[in-house]
């Protein structure tokens, strides 16, 4: 066990940082007397730590879980770029540290999705409420089949004034927001209208049956994405928005921010 | 016009039958009493009340000595029963000379009850509901903010010993003076301090529900022109080059909206 040991030594020494998973209290207690500083990265700070990053979603992914945690340490500045961390985290069963991973601060390339929640015009919950919907759209489909649909999230005066309606608003006059427990079946079933959703900086759901119609210049997104995607890049280019783009054709959950795509999420991964 | 008991039943049968019936009637309250507190769980268990009160301090305090809530309301049933049967025992059987001490506990008895119950009732109470309030305002993230279920909390505290005092007949009258002062105070300084929001929310109640202007509007209120980025209950947010202007909705209704049309 010694060559075992060794190089659980080599991967864990001489860090500037750990970044624990978990909302475990017991787990946290574990580190507090620790001297490196122990930054805890979960939904909730159930353990009520000082250096605490918020995770918007249950990332069963690691790969994106790290990422998006690190990104977060580090525009929170409790981290620099070049610290050395160990990420303490969970690959299968929930709650239970079985994954240590070491990495660099920039390790990745800064994407911005730490950005596109907690620096969106948008509060982070409505963006979070967000994509929970069109991730569970995206699993489930419209009776069973596969839709597509998008979301512009935030400063919705200006999307509204470079958007024309395709048909009468559904929404006009309703006060729904997203995140109440009716909008997604709502949601699911005016999925199959065209157009975009609206929603404002605090949630409320403005407008159905939009047609976006922003300047689509120097807006860059993968070859090979519809015009769906296309007009969610250019709307967030052209407006302080964001556009989370569910796909019809391949199923994947798109966040766009300023233009660029920021994230891609399979929703059968949640 | 009470019929007397004791001697209706004497005049009819012997003074033997009067105390053999005393005794029927202890059995038949003891079987009364235990039916009535095997229904009291049954019952608070079906409608779940059982486990709403799970975890609270006076579950746990019951709990510490070895029954719980729905234990003791049961018991406190089942004494209450049983202690009316041997009262009603003892005036048949003449055992005691009860006419007066009878009349008294008679009286007393469930007035007591009413003390308990509301004293059980009103800790289970005030503490669901400052965990609810404290739930509620789990997302406000301010300190101060834990202050408001601890004083729920104390207030239904009150009126729960405020309702058993006066059942047990203390005098409440000066508590009672205490808490309607109280009340007035939350009530007229909360109206005076919560003024310009509750006018503002009125108004907000007004634009949410007739929408004259919408988000992506423009409009002009008071010089300040811009397009609406969103109205909620106690603001209407416009917004222009570079300026993002938050108009109480009180002001809106004050000195009236311009929209722009083109």
């Amino acid at each position: 066990m010694t060559g075992l040991a060794a190089l659980l030594d080599e991967v864990v020494g001489e860090i500037d940082a750990i970044l624990l998973f978990t909302r475990d209290a017991s787990t946290y207690n574990l580190f507090s007397e620790e001297e490196t500083p122990t930054i805890v990265i979960a939904k909730t700070n159930a353990v009520g730590a000082d250096e605490f990053v918020e995770l918007p979603l249950e990332f069963t992914n690691v790969h994106g879980r790290i990422r998006f945690g690190l990104e977060g340490t580090l525009r929170q500045g409790l981290l620099a770029e070049g610290d050395e961390v160990v990420c303490l985290t969970s690959s299968f069963e929930e709650n239970q540290i079985d994954t240590v991973v070491r990495v660099r601060g920039d390790q990745f390339t800064q994407t911005g999705v730490y950005d596109l929640f907690a620096n969106s015009r948008a509060d982070a919950d409505v963006v979070r409420d967000v994509f929970e919907v069109a991730i569970e759209l995206g699993k489930k489909g419209q009776k069973g089949k596969r839709v597509g649909a998008l979301f512009v999230v935030g400063d919705a005066g200006k999307v509204m004034n470079k958007s024309r309606p395709l048909s009468y608003n559904p929404f006009e006059k309703s006060h729904v927001h997203v995140g109440d427990p009716i909008v997604n079946v709502m949601l699911k079933e005016f999925s199959r209208l065209d157009g975009a959703f609206v929603i404002s900086d605090g949630g409320k759901i403005v407008s159905a049956y939009r047609y976006l119609e922003p300047a689509a210049e120097g807006v860059d997104i993968p070859k090979g994405l519809g015009a769906r995607h296309m007009a969610a890049g250019a709307i967030t280019r052209d407006t302080n928005a964001i556009a989370i783009a569910l796909s019809e054709s391949d199923g994947m959950v798109r966040a766009f921010k300023g233009g660029e795509l920021i994230l891609e999420l399979d929703p059968e991964e949640y | 016009m009470q019929i007397d008991w004791p001697d209706l039943i004497r005049s009819l049968f012997s003074e033997e039958t009067a105390f053999t019936l005393a005794v029927a009637i202890l059995i038949i309250g003891g079987v009364l009493a235990y039916l009535v507190w095997r229904w009291t769980h049954a019952t608070l268990e079906r409608t779940g009340i059982k486990n709403a009160i799970e975890g609270t301090t006076f579950e746990r305090s019951a709990q510490r000595f070895g029954t719980s809530t729905v234990g003791i309301i049961g018991t406190l049933l089942a004494a209450f029963v049983y202690a009316g049967t041997i009262i009603i025992a003892f005036h048949i059987a003449r055992l005691l000379n009860v006419e007066l001490f009878w009349s008294r506990i008679a009286g007393y008895l469930p007035r007591f009850f009413i003390a308990v119950l509301a004293v059980v009732i009103g800790l289970i109470v005030g503490e669901k509901a400052a965990l609810v309030i404290q739930e509620r305002l789990q997302s406000v993230k301010l300190p101060e903010a834990s202050v408001i279920p601890k004083l729920v909390k104390y207030s239904i505290f009150y009126i729960a010993a405020l309702i058993a005092l006066a059942q047990i007949g203390v005098a409440t009258t000066a508590l009672l003076i205490l808490l309607a002062a109280y009340a007035f105070g939350v009530v007229f300084l909360g109206g005076l301090a919560f003024k310009d929001l509750l006018t503002s929310s009125a108004a907000g109640i007004y634009l949410l529900l007739t929408e004259p202007y919408t988000i992506g509007d423009e409009i002009e209120i008071d010089d300040r022109r811009g397009i609406v980025q969103e109205v909620d209950v106690f603001v209407t947010r416009i917004e222009s080059e570079g300026e993002e202007f938050i108009i109480p909705n009180q002001q809106v209704f004050r000195s009236g909206v311009v929209r722009i049309r083109n």
